[in-house]
């Protein structure tokens, strides 16, 4: 045993002299904590853990996701519906991203609240809210990557917006987008902005943070009760700080197998989805509304740039000394008014879609396709010289399909039965079950062959006639 | 022992304690994300397979009497979220009622195997085969892997699958 401990300790040894580690972790973990480890101070060890969850998570999906707007949509159903783990690991990214956006909320909210952001911290507090608005970009570029409905229009809304802005908005539009289209450029744009660039950033800035954090020492209580008491780092606010980890990251695997990840129908830039942003961007979306037209830039220039505005020059215009909050009405108030309107816009925009019947119906709509298309089993692309020779092959039957079928049948099985979101057509009439009466039977009642959605149960549009004409062009392709 | 010490040595069980109970939190967030990182990076890799299916290589008149013939047959593979559908190549020896297929990919390291005056060669290490596809030169640990192949109405059909490269005997990769 104690021979164990000699090669242990000269191990360590051996890493000291060339790493200094010895004096790094005395420094990290003997950090004194005026005031004594509290609950309150868990926020900053929290959102470094959920910045490490993000990044791991993110890095293993990109084992299977393709950034392209052919095979995006595709590959995160695979990730999402076949591979193990794959639903627990997009669930936990998924509200990964809207916790790191609380936690950082709440952190700056705290820091507000107790004036920690006096006294020699200002470029603490700077980062720390560079770091939101990244946070925020990381939700707003992460939401394209799924390519389903709610991403591509979503952020066909989102790009618009930021092309709403006077002077520069044209451009930044055109720059986001990679042209004047939201198209696979687009996609390919903001995976690398959401995997590379903002991460790099968000790295670095953390890291500055907490070196000037290190450097200014923690502020401490805003009172002066506890005076008196000081800990060390390590262990009681380890100790806190991993019990508050252990409580989110169950919180996370909670939801994510609860309620996994949504994941609707592949994008259909032809349809008429009604968009609707994520939570966090929903009290600018909902503030949209009440600024149309050119007073758009209202809420999409002069209130961020307020709001951001005062954020980042707090600790310069509020030198008083002042922490306590209940003796800074006008900062508490304000703080309250800010949180509790946001709250406000987001709680009227869902009120007013609720009671639009014509945006519920809708809403619902969307919903049951969300429903159906995440409850379906996961069928793969074909890709490549099979494609090729299919396309080929339907294009050589040179007969034109019926209308009815390029009314009813066309978007899914294509215009010449070539396939698309659902399989070929091109001699189905040879297969099992596939007679000329099976078709006409299939189009009447597709459950009773053992069809599943997305194939409608039937179609009760098409008369007999029509489902007469389908039936025979359909036996003729080969 | 004083009072004084008592206190010290609890307080310090205290801070082992606290600093125990914190690695083991660590750890058990490490184990559940390790073990679902290693299912989901590892798993769909082991059970990846070739799609074992009889494949067009064309109808049997196109194909040329007694000299090798090159022919691009398509083959189906279920990777992930797709079946991709490649192009391989294989060599056909058609003699009279008689027909060989060879798989292209040589089995030393997986060039392009090709054919000139009436016998096989891979520029890549200047491996050799015969026209029946005997190793008579090179490298190449083995003669060309010949495919299962069979004929419906006029078409000649072939079963396409990889071999492990490398190694003396033939070997299925699955």
């Amino acid at each position: 045993m104690a021979e164990k401990s000699s090669k242990g300790t000269q191990a360590m040894d051996w890493l000291d002299e060339r790493t200094g580690i010895r004096h790094a972790m005395d420094e990290a973990l003997n950090e004194p904590i005026p005031g004594g480890a509290r609950w309150a101070y868990v926020f900053g060890s929290l959102l470094l853990f959920l910045l490490v969850l993000q990044i791991v998570t993110g890095i293993v999906m990109t084992l299977y996701y393709a950034p392209t707007a052919d095979h995006a949509h595709a590959s995160v159903a695979y990730i999402q519906k076949v591979v193990p783990g794959g639903a627990l690991l997009r669930g936990i990214h998924h509200y990964g991203s809207s916790a790191m956006i609380i936690l950082a909320i709440a952190h700056l909210a705290q820091t507000f609240l107790f004036g920690a952001y006096k006294r020699k911290r200002e470029l603490v507090w700077i980062v720390g809210v560079v770091m939101l608005l990244i946070i925020f970009a990381f939700g707003f570029t992460g939401y394209l990557l799924a390519w389903d409905q709610a991403a591509y229009f979503g952020t066909k809304v989102g790009t618009a917006i930021a092309g709403e802005i006077p002077f520069i908005g044209s451009l930044q539009q055109k720059i986001m987008l990679g042209g004047t289209e939201l198209t696979t450029v687009t996609l390919s744009r903001f995976f690398t902005t959401h995997v590379f660039l903002l991460p790099l950033a968000l790295i670095a800035l953390a890291g500055l943070h907490v070196l000037l954090f290190r450097k200014a020492g923690p502020a401490g209580p805003y009172h002066d009760r506890d005076n008196h008491r000081v800990d060390r780092f390590y262990p009681k606010q380890i100790f806190k700080d991993s019990v508050a980890i252990l409580l989110v990251f169950l919180g996370l695997v909670y939801l994510a197998l609860k309620w996994p990840a949504e994941l609707g129908p592949v994008a259909d830039p032809t349809s008429d989805y009604l968009a609707r942003p994520p939570w966090y961007f929903m009290p600018l979306f909902q503030l949209l509304k009440y600024f149309p037209g050119k007073l758009a830039i209202v809420p999409t220039v002069v209130l961020p740039a307020v709001i951001f505005g005062v954020l980042f020059l707090l600790p310069f215009f509020d030198r008083k000394g002042e922490r306590n909050p209940f003796k800074r009405p006008l900062a508490t108030g304000l703080l309250i008014l800010v949180l509790a309107v946001a709250g406000g816009l987001i709680y009227v925009s869902k009120y007013q879609d609720a009671h639009n019947p014509e945006f519920a119906e809708k809403l619902k709509q969307q919903d049951e396709e969300m429903h159906a298309f995440f409850k379906a089993p996961f069928l793969p692309q074909q890709i490549g010289a099979k494609t090729v020779a299919v396309a080929a092959k339907a294009a050589s039957n040179d007969t034109v399909a019926p209308k009815a079928y390029l009314e009813s049948c066309a978007d899914c099985h294509g215009d010449k039965g070539e396939g698309a979101s659902a399989p070929e057509l091109l001699g189905v009439a040879a297969k099992p079950n596939r007679s000329h009466d099976d078709l006409i039977k299939i189009l009447g009642d597709s459950r009773a062959y053992g069809l599943k959605k997305p194939m409608p149960a039937n179609f009760p549009d098409l008369t007999d006639e029509d489902k007469k004409a389908i039936v025979e062009w359909m036996v003729k392709l080969k | 022992m004083s009072v004084h010490h008592a206190s010290e040595e609890n307080h310090s069980e205290r801070r082992s304690f606290l600093g125990v109970l914190s690695g083991l939190i660590a750890a058990g967030i490490s184990a559940i994300l390790g073990v679902t990182i290693g299912r989901f990076a590892i798993s769909p890799a082991l059970s990846s397979t070739s799609a074992e299916a009889w494949t067009d290589v064309g109808p049997l008149a196109d194909i040329a009497e007694g000299k090798p013939t090159k022919h691009n047959v398509i083959v189906s593979q279920n990777a992930g979220w797709g079946e991709f559908n490649s192009q391989k190549l294989v060599w056909v020896l058609k003699n009279g009622e008689k027909i060989t297929v060879f798989t292209a990919v040589c089995p030393h390291l997986g060039c392009t195997v090709n054919a000139k005056e009436e016998a096989f060669i891979c520029a890549c290490h200047n491996s050799k085969w015969d026209v029946a596809g005997n190793a008579v030169a090179g490298p190449t640990p083995r003669g060309l892997d010949v495919l299962e192949h069979k004929i419906e109405g006029d078409v000649l059909k072939v079963k396409y699958l990889d071999f492990k490269q490398g190694v003396s005997q033939k070997e299925v990769l699955s």
